[in-house]
């Protein structure tokens, strides 16, 4: 491996780690309104946090189970959908997420201004 | 919708069980709507060369179904060697490989026990730990390597799968040789050729303190080639089984010449009557080695008749499987 696939790799890895945090955060504002799998995708995707299926579907179990979410199989477009939502629980986690979030964000911004 | 349900069906072996039936469904949804929208995009229906590449680029199946699976456990020394991806399969083959080789080297202390020899519970258990050293490192190793392929070339299961599901189309219900199944004969195949090896040079590692004074007997070496032959050939159909899971009836008749091999294999060591013998040094002393020589050859006798009787039902089995993917409704595959 060159020092520069190296660097890109290393680059790569620390990019995910710091997405990973940020999309649970986004994928749980998303669903303050209700939505299925593939459109939620294509919401986070065209405002760019694209995320892969083998990503999203897997965290949305793991927020259904730890009570974030609610989820009910209905008929849309003809097709028999999934459609998540946000749980009560869900929605006061993200209300303190987001202020979590926004006090991380002003720290960063000063320490990155020096 | 071919190459969609050959996929799902594909990565629906490699998911935990409990929540199988609702991961396809949601997957089968998710896929299905891209599949919809592409059509809207380009107005027409897509191909099976467009439909398979927009499946490969959801990724190897391995990691796919990883993902789902709440155990994340790894292997690490330092670095991590083997992933959650692999780790699962890791500890199943680990698990295989040990009791078979506790179970012969009960069977042997046994005997040595019930022939008069003192077995001493310190040769015991330092022979199993030696067995746990050698079986964990071996399959570690394996893994490992395996391991470090799949990191460095992410793409290349997604590859194969891609020619997969470009082979000729298959009637319904056809099942596939299970990844699972392909990675498992390698590896333990392959650990049983490091651990033949290692026997065939260290006596002791299955005669324990024994083997000071037993030798394996003439008939052993007239078949170790055979052997080895036929593991070899094992390894090589399974990796063109992994490279090719659809090849269905080959894996059948590749079955039927190797359980066929097997069991001329037992028949030869049936026929032979006697598996070990005494050291040239040994066969001086005292009568009670004698006995022991007579019960160990014994014990392994009747083991035979019944790995005989076992290898019958396997080979009669394999024929019928493969007399049905010639006639049976699911008649397919290569």
């Amino acid at each position: 491996m060159t020092p520069s696939q190296d660097t890109s790799a290393l680059f790569e890895n620390l990019r995910l780690e710091l997405r990973r945090g940020s999309l649970v955060l986004a994928v749980l504002a998303c669903l303050r309104s209700e939505q299925y799998g593939y459109t939620l995708r294509k919401i986070l995707a065209d405002l760019g946090m694209e995320i892969e299926e083998g990503t999203l579907y897997p965290l949305l179990r793991r927020l259904e189970t730890q009570g974030l979410l609610l989820s009910e199989w209905r008929e849309a477009d003809k097709r028999n959908k999934r459609f998540y939502k946000l749980s009560p629980l869900g929605a006061e986690v993200l209300e303190k997420l987001l202020a979590e979030w926004k006090a991380l964000d002003s720290s960063l911004d000063q320490i990155v201004k020096g | 919708m071919e190459p969609l349900e050959r996929y799902l069906n594909n990565l629906s072996k490699l998911l935990p069980a409990a929540q199988r039936d609702d991961i396809i469904r949601e997957l089968r949804e998710d896929i299905q709507s891209e599949l919809e929208d592409k059509r809207e995009e380009l107005g027409r229906a897509l191909s099976e060369q467009e439909q398979t590449e927009l499946l490969s680029r959801r990724g190897n199946p391995l990691k796919v179904a990883a993902a789902y699976r709440q155990d994340h456990r790894t292997l690490a020394f330092g670095r991590q060697w083997i992933g959650p991806v692999l780790f699962p399969f890791y500890i199943r083959v680990l698990t295989f490989n040990l009791s078979l080789t506790f179970f012969i080297l009960a069977v042997i202390f046994a005997a040595l026990y019930i022939g008069g020899q003192t077995v001493h519970l310190g040769d015991v258990f330092s022979n199993f730990l030696l067995q746990i050293f050698l079986q964990f490192t071996a399959v570690t190793v394996i893994f490992s390597l395996i391991e470090r392929h799949l990191t460095k070339h992410p793409g290349h299961w997604t590859t194969q799968q891609v020619r997969a599901l470009h082979l000729p189309r298959l009637e319904k219900n056809v099942r596939e040789v299970s990844r699972f199944e392909s990675i498992s004969i390698i590896v333990a195949s392959t650990v049983a050729l490091i651990w033949m090896q290692a026997v065939w040079s260290h006596l002791f590692l299955i005669f324990g303190p024994a083997a000071s004074f037993l030798r394996l007997a003439p008939i052993w070496h007239q078949i170790y080639w055979p052997m080895v032959a036929i593991i070899l050939a094992s390894i090589l159909r399974a990796t063109i089984n992994l490279i090719y899971p659809n090849w269905i009836r080959f894996r059948a008749a590749a079955r039927v010449l190797f359980d066929a091999a097997g069991l001329a294999l037992v028949y030869v060591l049936i026929s032979a009557q006697h598996y070990v013998v005494l050291a040239g040094e040994a066969t001086a002393q005292a009568s009670n080695k004698e006995h022991m020589l007579q019960v160990v050859n014994q014990w392994t006798y009747y083991a035979l008749w019944a790995a005989a009787a076992v290898a019958v039902a396997q080979t009669v089995g394999s024929l019928i499987r493969f007399v049905r993917t010639i006639h049976g409704p699911s008649a397919a595959g290569i």
